[in-house]
């Protein structure tokens, strides 16, 4: 089979991972200006900035045709989560409970080994 | 015509042959690619120990007869999903530990809600870790924790284990941990004081969302994408390569938005005043100053790091006041440091063997 210097499948692959490399190379020293951040950020700020005048459109609209707004919807779902936490809560319990009176099959609650184990190669070490 | 110099001619055909196949087997993959979904990842068995808002604490089930006595706590970058620790069978640092006699606990992180945009750097610092490192020692039983943190993960790590000096935290362990902000130099560009409004964004957006996380990641290699999927069509007829793309692209492209706030105050204090390296970082008006931190650490730095350069990172050990410390240098980048084929020749087998003396 043809070696790597000849092969002209790996002289493609170790052209595209040239390109990659150069191209990467470039692309950092023109991002590391200056002027690179402060055209991005500019373009960045302006797209927050309408971001934030769609959401109160939004918001507007949407109390006109008479839907939930998203305020009332974070509402909700903070009401949602406190409830999912509790559950949680509850589920954490139930499995306290289980753990201390069986151990069923699937290992859930199953007795923890003990803590024991020494380092093969330190035996005895207590570092 | 005369054949370039070194050509091996009677390996032509050959060669030919084998590209017509694997052009014929990129068809058929190509298509069972885009009809198939990628393995499934995480999986390892596990408990939720605890939710509560963003915070995710998972306990995996130990595989082991016997266990080493302190447990360890991973605390994940906030930024992205812990299962780049529990990809696949095979492939997971997490059933590694398990196999070894640890016992592992994560805190990973669910998206933050709308309504969590005012969680800050102290809801995580002085809240969430300390929070799961009681409930660590609940469960366990045990006073002693081993903490690991990976990337940011690590950052959280330092900055807790600054404040709460006097334990529980036995052991530490950082992977590609930055200190110095000043050398994420295309980061600092990018967040450049004079340019970016992090109060507007903040004001305006609440959450910083994935995609901008995203692309300020991509943003630094942008070749990297499109060399990926050029190199992806080219392996497609191998089941191997592309089971490891999917993974490593899902993880990637799995971006969790950040608070707003939390971002707000990472700009601030680390980008912009770089308080960490300074000494002078404080979280929720308790100071955290590295250099208060004792106990046992080692931290592991990858090579080829181009998202936290060594330069960046290179600090931690220097200024921490443990005597039993460790920097280890392995080949790679920042991802496949800790997961992938590199991972298991490497970071795993010399974590084993630094942190098992330490857990007894």
């Amino acid at each position: 089979m043809a070696d790597k210097t000849n092969d002209p499948v790996a002289m493609w692959q170790n052209m595209i991972g040239e390109m990659e490399k150069g191209f990467n190379s470039f692309a950092n020293q023109a991002m590391a200006s200056p002027e690179f951040s402060k055209v991005m950020n500019q373009v960045g700020g302006a797209t927050a900035g309408a971001q934030k005048q769609l959401s109160e459109m939004m918001e507007k609209y949407l109390v006109s045709m008479n839907l939930p707004s998203r305020a009332q919807m974070v509402g909700m779902a903070e009401r949602l989560q406190s409830i999912e936490a509790q559950l949680n809560e509850i589920k954490a319990m139930l499995h306290q409970v289980h753990h201390n009176s069986a151990a069923p099959a699937d290992g859930k609650g199953a007795p923890k080994p003990p803590r024991t184990k020494r380092p093969p190669s330190a035996e005895g070490d207590t570092k | 015509m005369n054949a370039p110099a070194g050509v091996d001619l009677a390996g032509i055909p050959d060669r030919i042959q084998s590209e017509v196949q694997r052009a014929i087997q990129r068809s058929i993959k190509g298509v069972e690619y885009i009809s198939t979904s990628g393995p499934s990842l995480g999986s390892t068995p596990k408990d939720i120990l605890a939710v509560r808002g963003t915070m995710n604490l998972y306990h995996y089930r130990p595989v082991a007869d016997e266990i080493y006595r302190v447990p360890i706590l991973i605390v994940m970058a906030t930024t992205n999903r812990g299962y780049i620790l529990d990809m696949v069978p095979g492939q997971s640092f997490i059933e590694f530990l398990l196999k070894r006699g640890y016992d592992v606990y994560m805190l990973d992180w669910f998206a933050p809600k709308p309504e969590e945009k005012r969680l800050r750097m102290e809801d995580y610092v002085l809240d969430f870790i300390p929070d799961c490192v009681r409930r660590v020692q609940q469960d366990s039983g045990e006073q002693d924790v081993t903490v690991i943190g990976y990337c940011f993960g690590g950052v959280l790590s330092l900055l807790y284990g600054s404040i709460f000096s006097d334990g529980p935290m036995k052991n530490l362990i950082c992977f590609t941990t930055p200190i110095d902000f000043r050398e994420m130099k295309l980061f600092q560009n990018f967040s450049d004081r004079r340019y970016f409004d992090v109060d507007g964004l903040v004001d305006s957006i609440g959450n910083v969302p994935p995609e901008m996380i995203l692309s300020s990641f991509e943003m630094l290699r942008p070749a990297s994408r499109a060399a990926s999927q050029v190199q992806l069509w080219e392996n497609i007829w191998n089941d191997e390569f592309v089971k490891s793309y999917r993974m490593f692209d899902r993880w990637a492209t799995d971006t969790l938005p950040l608070a707003g706030e939390y971002f707000r105050d990472i700009t601030k204090d680390l980008m912009w005043d770089n308080k960490l390296f300074n000494g002078t970082m404080s979280v929720g008006g308790r100071a955290a100053d590295i250099s208060k931190i004792k106990v046992p650490i080692l931290h592991a730095v990858a090579e080829h790091d181009h998202i936290v350069p060594y330069d960046a990172a290179r600090h931690l050990i220097p200024k921490v006041s443990s005597t039993d410390k460790e920097e280890v240098m392995l080949k790679g980048g920042h991802v496949s440091l800790v997961a992938g084929a590199n991972a298991i020749k490497r970071l795993w087998p010399k974590l084993d063997s630094w942190l098992g003396g330490r857990s007894i």
